[in-house]
Formats: structure tokens, sequence, C-alpha cells
């Protein structure tokens, strides 16, 4: 990264006795879309409140574009905020809360009109709304006004605070891609906080995990998708299947895996195949649902085989998802299958399933 | 950034400082009476001259003031009552339910609240006199206590209506799920979760009429309660004894307001555990 | 926050609003329309006659002194929710801000204050305006005034203990839609670029104005009927409107004029509401979308 726009090291933010974040490192290029992602009450919003300047960091340092901002109020910083309930003020027209920030730097009356109307055109709102007060729109509409009444100052940063969780599915999906548009035709980095993975990853650029006040993993959608640093990341990315396993010692250059559970020889993973971040704990393999099938006859060979009981069944249109339950494992196997008309299995049968070891994924926990 | 530093310190500063004027502001003439009561000079000029507990010996000496206090005392707990049940049922009515006529209901029982207190005396007043006239009855205790109930309910009416306001009904739909009857469902549930907003209507109610001078001084006829006491005698000419007569009208307050403070922070204590632990 | 509707069979619906309405019909209205009633009769030798004519209204229309003292009234009660709102409103932003954490404990003692007997508070009052008073002794132990103040038995006397009186009022209702706006506003308007003052005034101030409004006609209102102050702490030199209504029941033993000069008193202040809420709904296009 050339030079970051937000630099922040060892961030460590106390609440009294509260430790919210212990010592957060995260950098923000310039353009750069980024994902904040983590169970509640990870900090996520603490982090952001920093960058925002509502919030004084206990200890750390943080720089945007290149200034430290000890000391720096929110109104001086060139980040602008989306809030989670948006706090659109109620008083003020569409046109007054979009105009706010452009009254506020002393820009003339014809000049922030004209921004507005450019702001609404954007946003694809219709003129009709600007005098209108916000308790007079829609959620979406509302949401779209936040946005505007943020971007209107043109702000080198826009950070977001889960600002479609309160919107039902389908607006979700449209403003999803309005946001990544937008974020393409303007080039402002965008930060962003949300609960859902799905959403970081078909926005952003990189993804940031959080965990209890901790970074966890940084890095790009593909990575923490098929490359998590440990069963927390991986867990959190989606339905996934954790098969614990052994390492006996090095082979041919990878690491030599076993497990007790499964029939067939010991795999090697190669380093690619392998986190980084592998420790000396409980280890295991992770395996996508998608890459484990049915057995019709023995497994072949670089194969393992597991048996088990189907558990139940979903039908979700383009794949049908089986559970199946495996002596010796706590959760039940997910697999997702492609959807077919014939069902391959029904509920307590007894099956066999398989899948290449060394085209999973070795990490610890 | 010093200077918004500054800014900022300048701006805490005037807050605080408007907030520990204020209090003074309020204060100055309840303190300027207690000290005052302490005197042993007979003028009540400032200084006081010197500590004596003399006039407080002169009350007991001469306790006419004492009709006064067991009158007021019988008419503040009289209204209390009548006022937090009828404020109770009318803070239900006004946000539990909808019915024709409500706003109506609504301005009628909020009105007097707005009324000049003396203005309100004033009315009832010639209507006590109109109807003593057809009736034969004269004003009294009676007529006070009506007053009072005229012109307190509605500040319990709003108390009781705050706590109304934050009632969350499913408590009641879950009662009623257990099998309770309407009333089991008000005595086991409704009532205890309306209680703190009664009691400190209660408490106010109380007070409000204890310390009340303008509805009483125009109903009350012969029957004179404390604060008319103390109007006609200050009236003539103050003495010491007025102040430590104050003194001591502040103690049942003092004792009240605290106490409905105390409960106040018992009973958010238990609904934060309760929170957690649900 | 659902609603039962009730129709007025529900015994409940009647058990909950019957004995109140009734209580304020009997002793309340049926009083006012009483009083109005009044103002069309006459005395004669302190006696009520049962006349129907006009006579004293033609009395009051007719007697400038009666409209000074109502103008005076008025005028004094505007200054006081002036001075009152100027009072209330720094206390009542504190206790949401800056003080939030100690608002309990500082409403607790604010309310003590108000909930004390208003006759003992007024008497008070004259131990430390008088002229040997602890203000005085104060002035002159910080070597301010060398020459004792008179404040008591002045009109400014009357005002201080009016604002002592009221300014409760609008403290609670400015502190109550203070606490009531979304702490997400202030931080939005920070973010947006605006200093604490320009927060202040952008967003904590309008979004305060049922506070500010409610307050203010509360004191209005109240302070319309002050007698115990002008009396008091006036010593009667400039009376209030409370007083003339006083001494026409009590002097003059004449009813109709009494009533019919509570009813003036009633309608001007009634009027002054009007005029104020025109000027607001006209100033604020916000509230006049909002009623339409
Ligand atoms: N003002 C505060 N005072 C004390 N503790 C706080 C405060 N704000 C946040 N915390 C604590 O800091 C931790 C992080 O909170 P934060 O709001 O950043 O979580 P989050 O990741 O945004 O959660 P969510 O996804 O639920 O919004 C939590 O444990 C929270 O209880
Ligand atoms: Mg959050």
């Amino acid at each position: 990264m050339a030079t970051p726009i937000i630099d922040a090291s060892h961030i460590i933010k106390d609440y009294g006795r509260v430790r919210a974040l212990h010592g957060v490192s995260l950098e923000v290029g310039a353009g750069e879309f980024v994902a904040l992602v983590g169970p509640s009450g990870c900090g996520k919003t603490t982090l952001l409140k920093i960058l925002a300047g509502f919030e004084e960091t206990s200890e750390g340092r943080l720089e945007i574009e290149g200034k430290d901002m000890r000391g720096v109020p929110a109104a001086s910083r060139p980040t602008r905020m989306v809030f989670q309930k948006l706090a659109l003020f109620p008083h003020k027209t569409v046109a007054q809360n979009i105009g706010f920030p452009l009254k506020l730097q002393r820009v003339g009356k014809a000049e922030i009109d004209r921004r507005v109307v450019s702001m609404l055109e954007l946003m694809h709102l219709n003129l009709d709304y600007l005098d209108r007060f916000p308790a007079q729109l829609s959620g979406g509409e509302q949401q779209r006004v936040a946005l505007a009444r943020a971007l209107i100052s043109q702000p080198g940063v826009l950070l977001l605070d889960e600002p479609m969780s309160a919107l039902d599915a389908k607006l979700k999906k449209s403003l999803q891609t309005e946001l990544k548009k937008l974020h393409r035709e303007l080039g402002t980095s965008f930060v962003l906080v949300t609960h859902d993975l799905e959403e970081a990853m078909m926005l952003a650029d990189r993804i940031c995990v959080m965990r209890a006040g901790r970074v966890v993993q940084i890095g790009t959608p593909t990575d923490i998708y098929y490359r998590p640093a440990n069963m927390f990341v991986a867990g959190f990315i989606g339905e996934t299947n954790f098969l614990p396993v052994d390492v006996s010692g090095a082979l041919d250059g990878g690491l030599a895996v076993g497990s007790p559970l499964v029939a067939g020889e010991p795999a090697v993973m190669e380093a690619g195949n392998v986190s980084e971040f592998l420790g000396e704990g409980n280890k295991a393999l992770l395996i996508r649902p998608e890459s484990i099938g049915f057995l019709k006859g023995e497994p072949g060979p670089g194969h393992w085989m597991l048996t088990g009981v189907v558990d139940e069944y979903f039908l979700k249109g383009s794949t049908t998802q089986y559970r199946i339950r495996v002596a010796g494992l706590e959760a039940p196997v997910v697999m997702d299958l492609p959807g077919s008309f014939e069902l391959p299995a029904e509920v307590g049968q007894e099956v066999r399933i398989g899948f290449e070891p060394a085209r999973a994924f070795l990490l610890s926990e | 950034m010093m200077s918004q530093h500054f800014k900022n310190a300048v701006v805490d500063t005037a807050l605080v400082g408007s907030v520990v004027l204020l209090l003074m502001f309020f204060y100055a003439p309840i303190l300027t009476l207690v000290a005052f009561s302490f005197t042993s000079s007979r003028v009540l000029t400032f200084p006081i001259d010197g500590f004596s507990l003399q006039w407080y010996g002169e009350l007991i000496r001469k306790p006419d003031f004492f009709p006064a206090v067991i009158n007021s005392a019988t008419v503040a707990a009289v209204s209390t009552l009548f006022a937090s049940v009828l404020g109770t049922a009318g803070a239900i009515a006004w946000i539990r339910y909808q019915f024709r006529f409500q706003n109506l209901f609504r301005v009628v029982t909020f009105a007097p609240l707005l009324f000049p207190q003396l203005l309100l005396g004033v009315v009832m007043l010639l209507w006590f006199s109109v109807l003593g006239n057809w009736l034969n009855f004269s004003t009294g205790l009676v007529t006070v206590i009506i007053g009072h109930v005229v012109y307190i309910t509605p500040f319990a009416l709003v108390i009781v209506a705050v706590q109304v306001y934050g009632f969350d009904e499913t408590l009641e739909d879950a009662a009623r799920d257990a099998g309770a009857s309407r009333w089991e469902v008000f005595r086991e549930v409704t009532f205890p979760l309306l209680w703190p907003g009664i009691f400190s209507a209660a408490i106010f109610a109380f007070l409000l009429s204890w310390g009340n001078f303008y509805v009483s001084y125009s109903l009350s006829g012969t029957a004179r309660t404390l604060p008319v006491f103390v109007y006609s005698g200050i009236a003539v000419g103050s003495s010491p004894i007025y102040p430590a007569l104050a003194t001591l009208n502040f103690v049942p307050a003092l004792l009240l307001v605290g106490l409905a403070e105390f409960l106040r922070r018992r009973a958010l204590k238990r609904q934060s555990t309760a929170l957690s632990t649900s | 926050m659902k609603s039962q509707s009730k129709t007025w069979n529900d015994p409940i619906l009647v058990a909950a609003v019957a004995p109140l309405a009734i209580v304020m019909l009997v002793f309340f209205l049926i009083p006012l329309a009483m009083t109005i009633l009044l103002t069309f009769q006459t005395t004669q030798y302190y006696r009520l006659q049962w006349t129907w004519d006009l006579k004293i209204w033609t009395e009051i229309f007719s007697k400038p002194h009666y409209w000074t003292i109502m103008l005076r009234t008025v005028g004094m009660a505007l200054v006081c929710v002036v001075i009152s709102i100027l009072i209330a409103f720094p206390t009542a932003y504190a206790l949401t801000t800056r003080l939030k954490t100690y608002s309990a404990q500082i409403q607790i003692l604010i309310i003590f204050a108000f909930l004390t007997d208003a006759v003992l508070k007024t008497f008070g009052w004259i131990l430390v305006l008088d002229r040997q008073g602890v203000a005085n002794w104060l002035l002159s132990y910080l070597g301010l005034g060398p020459e004792a103040m008179d404040i008591l038995f002045t009109p400014t006397g009357t005002m201080i203990g009016m604002v002592y009186n009221l300014a409760v009022y609008p403290m609670f209702t400015i502190y109550l839609s203070l606490a009531r706006i979304d702490r997400d506003l202030v931080l939005a308007s920070y973010d947006a670029g605006a200093s604490r003052i320009r927060t202040f005034f952008e967003v904590t101030l309008p979004l305060s104005r049922p506070g500010l409004y409610s307050g203010a006609v509360l004191v209005f209102v109240l302070s319309l009927g002050a007698f115990l102050e002008p009396k008091v702490l006036g010593g009667g030199t400039s009376p209030l409107a409370s007083e003339l209504i006083r001494q026409s029941f009590e002097t003059r033993v004449n009813w109709p004029l009494g009533a019919a000069l509570t009813i003036v008193l009633i309608a001007i202040g009634a009027l002054t509401l009007a005029l104020a809420a025109a000027f607001v709904f006209r100033r604020t296009p916000a509230a006049r979308r909002e009623l339409a």
C-alpha cells in the first residue's frame, strides 16, 4: 500500500475499567473499501468512533492523511460518518440535512443548492423530496439521504456503521449494489462495519475480522474465505466443517496429517493449504460444504471417507444441503450438492461421504 | 487546538457554574430561614446575633399553630389519597385506552395545571358560596380538600402517566395467558409495575398539598392550614418563631423526599438486575 | 405503545374515567361557567342580586385603572417567562450533558426546594432581601455595595419571587425534551463539521423547542395569578391582577366584579397564548407541517 489514508497502530481504548480495544492496528488505503466484521460487542463501533473522532484513544497512534489525529475534533477530520440509526435531523428538511456540512463551511447558498441537487441525482432520489422532512421518507430513502449528507463535503473517508441492518433483504441488496457502484465512482475510502459477512465479501476490497477487541485477521475476501487464520474466522464466514486432525510430521515439503475418524492414507498438506498462523493447539481441517460429496464405492487415492447417517436435508433451489451425523464429530457434517430432481439419500439412511484432504485447509483453533 | 480546549473548558465551567448558582438561588430563602431559626435575638437582621434554641422553646410553650398542623396533615392525607387514586385511573385512561371524547377528557383533566392557583381558588370559592347559600353550608376543611384534589390530581396524573407510558403490555398478556383474571392481572402485574410512579405521585401530591397556600387561602374559611396560619402571622409582623416553624416544617418533606429517592434507587437496581438475568 | 380501544359500555372504562371526569366537571367546569354567569349580576349592600345586566362589564370597560393593572400583570408575566427560561435552560442543559451523572441528585434537590411551602419561602426571601438581610450583608462583606440595596417592596422584589417560584417548571420541561434528543444527532452534527456551539444552535436548541414552549406557557399562565409575591415581596406598592381580584371579593364584597376581572384575566392569558402560538407557527414550517 502506497500511503495509507488511515494508519491506526496499537490502539487501546478503555471505558473505565472495561477495555474495549486491546491494541488494534489497521491501515486503509486511499480509495480502498474495508469492511470490519466480528461478533457483537467485539469493538467495531468503538473503532469507528475513534476514527471519526467521537472517542479519544487511551493509547496508540492514529494518523489520517498523514496527520496525527490526537486532539483533532470530529468536525476537523476528513472523515464523515453514516450512523446506524442514520441520525437525520428531524427538524430539518431533506435539503437542509444534506446541505448542512456545506452550510457549516460557509459555502454560498446557490452553490449548496446546486450540490444538494447533484447529490440527490447521484443517490437516485426524487427532486420532489427536497422540502420533505425525514419522517416523510421511507427507510431506504432515508438511508440515501444519510449517505448524501455524509458524502456532500467530499470526505476522504466514509465511515458506515451497519447502515443497512434495519432494512429488509430486498432493499438491502439494491443498496449494497449502489454502495459498491458509488464507491467505484467516487474513489473515496469506505470503512464499513457489518455483521453480515456475505455483505462484507460482496463489497469490500479487504476485510478485517475482529474478536473481543483484537484484530484476528485482515485480508482480501478470498484470503478470508479460503485461507482463514483460524477456526474462529473460518466459522464466522459461513457454514463450514472442521475435522480434527493430528500432524504427524513434515513430509515431502508439506505436513502429514491423519485422523482416527476416517478411512484413508495420511494426507500431505502443502504449504499453500496451511494457515500462516498455525499454532501449537488443536488442529483441524477446514472443509467447505461444496467440497464434500456422497461416495458410491470405495474412496479413490488421495480421498478420505467418513460414514454417517443423514440427519436432515434442505432444498435450497440451486443446491441441496445435507447434514450428516458422523460418530465422533460433535456437529453434523454439512454438504452442499448441486440441486437435482432426484434426492440422492433419505433421512435416516446410512451413507458414505468423501473429500480430498490435500485440497482442504489446515488451521488451528 | 489549545483554543478548542480552552473553549470547552469555558463552556463546562459555565454549565457547572449555572447549576451551582441555580441551587444557591433555590436554597437562599430556605437556608436563611433555617439560620434565623437559631437566632438568639428578637429582631431578624443578619448576621444573626448568636445561637439559641429559644424560638423552638417558644413554639412549644405557645402551640397555637398546632391546630393548623393538624388541619394541614388531615387535608394533605385525604387529598393525597384521592389525587393518587383518581390520577392513576386517569393516567391509565389517558395512555392505555382509546375512547370517544378522550381528547376532551385529556383537556379537562389537564387544565387545572394550567390554571393560576389563585384563580382556581376564587372560581371554586364562588361556586361553593353560591352552593352554600342554597344548601346552607360554609367553606371549611372539606372545601379545601376538594380544592386540593382538583389542583393536585393533574400533577399526580402526569407523573403516573409517565410510568404507564413505559409499561410493557406483553407482561399483562403473559399473566392473562397464565390464567389470571382481569382483577388478578391488575393486582399481580399492572399495579406492582405502576407502583413506583403511583408512589412518587403520592409523595408529590402530599407535599404539594402540605405546602399549598393559594387554594387553601381561598377555600379554608375559618379553618386555617399551616401556610395560611403563617401568612396571616407574617402579614401582621415577622417574629423569629416563623423561621423556627419553617425549619420544623421542612423535616417531614425532607424525610418523604429521601424515602422516595431511596425507593426509586432500589427499584432501578432491581430492574437492571432483572434485565441482565433475563 | 399500543392502546386498547374501549367503548362506553365497558365498565372498566367508566370506572377509570367517570370519577375524575365528575370531579372536574362539578368542581372545575361548572364553577367556571358559574363565574361567567356571575359577571352579569350586581351587588347591593354587599348582597348578590340576580339581575342579569351588563353593568359590571360597562364598569370594567370604562375604568382604565383595571386595564393598567391587567397590562402590568401581563408585562410582569412576560418578563418572568424570559428570565425563567434563561435561568432554566443552562441548568437543564447541564443536567443532560456535563452533569449527567449527578442529574438525579440535583433534581431531587430542586424538587425539594420546589415542594417546600411557598409562604415560608416567600417569607425567607424577606429575610434575604431586607435592608438588614442576607443579600445586603453579603454584598457589603464582599465590598461590592457600600449602599444597602432596596430590593424588598419593589417590583424587582416581586419579580425575584415570581421567578423563584416558577423557574422549576421550564427547567423540567426543557430537561425532558433535551433528554429525549438522540445523542447520535449531536454526533452527526459534529461529524458534519459543526463546533459545539454551532451544534447547540443548529440541533440541540431547535429540538428542545417543545420543552421550551411548554415551559414558557406554564410560567406565563401561572405568573398571571401571582399573588403572594407582589403582596409580600412587592409590598403591595404596584399591585397585580390577583390583588385586584382579591380586593373586589374581600374588601368590596363585589362578587360580580371579581368574577368579571377573573374572566378578563383568563381571556387576556388565552389571547396572549394564541398570539404567541400564531407567531411560533408562522416562524417554523416544521410545526406547521406537523399540524397539517
Ligand atoms: N460508552 C461505553 N462505556 C462502557 N463500555 C462501552 C461503551 N461503549 C462500548 N462499550 C463496551 O465496549 C465493547 C465494544 O463495544 P462496541 O459498541 O464497539 O461493539 P460492536 O462491535 O460495535 O458491537 P455491535 O455489533 O453489537 O454493535 C463492548 O463490550 C461494550 O460493552
Ligand atoms: Mg456497533
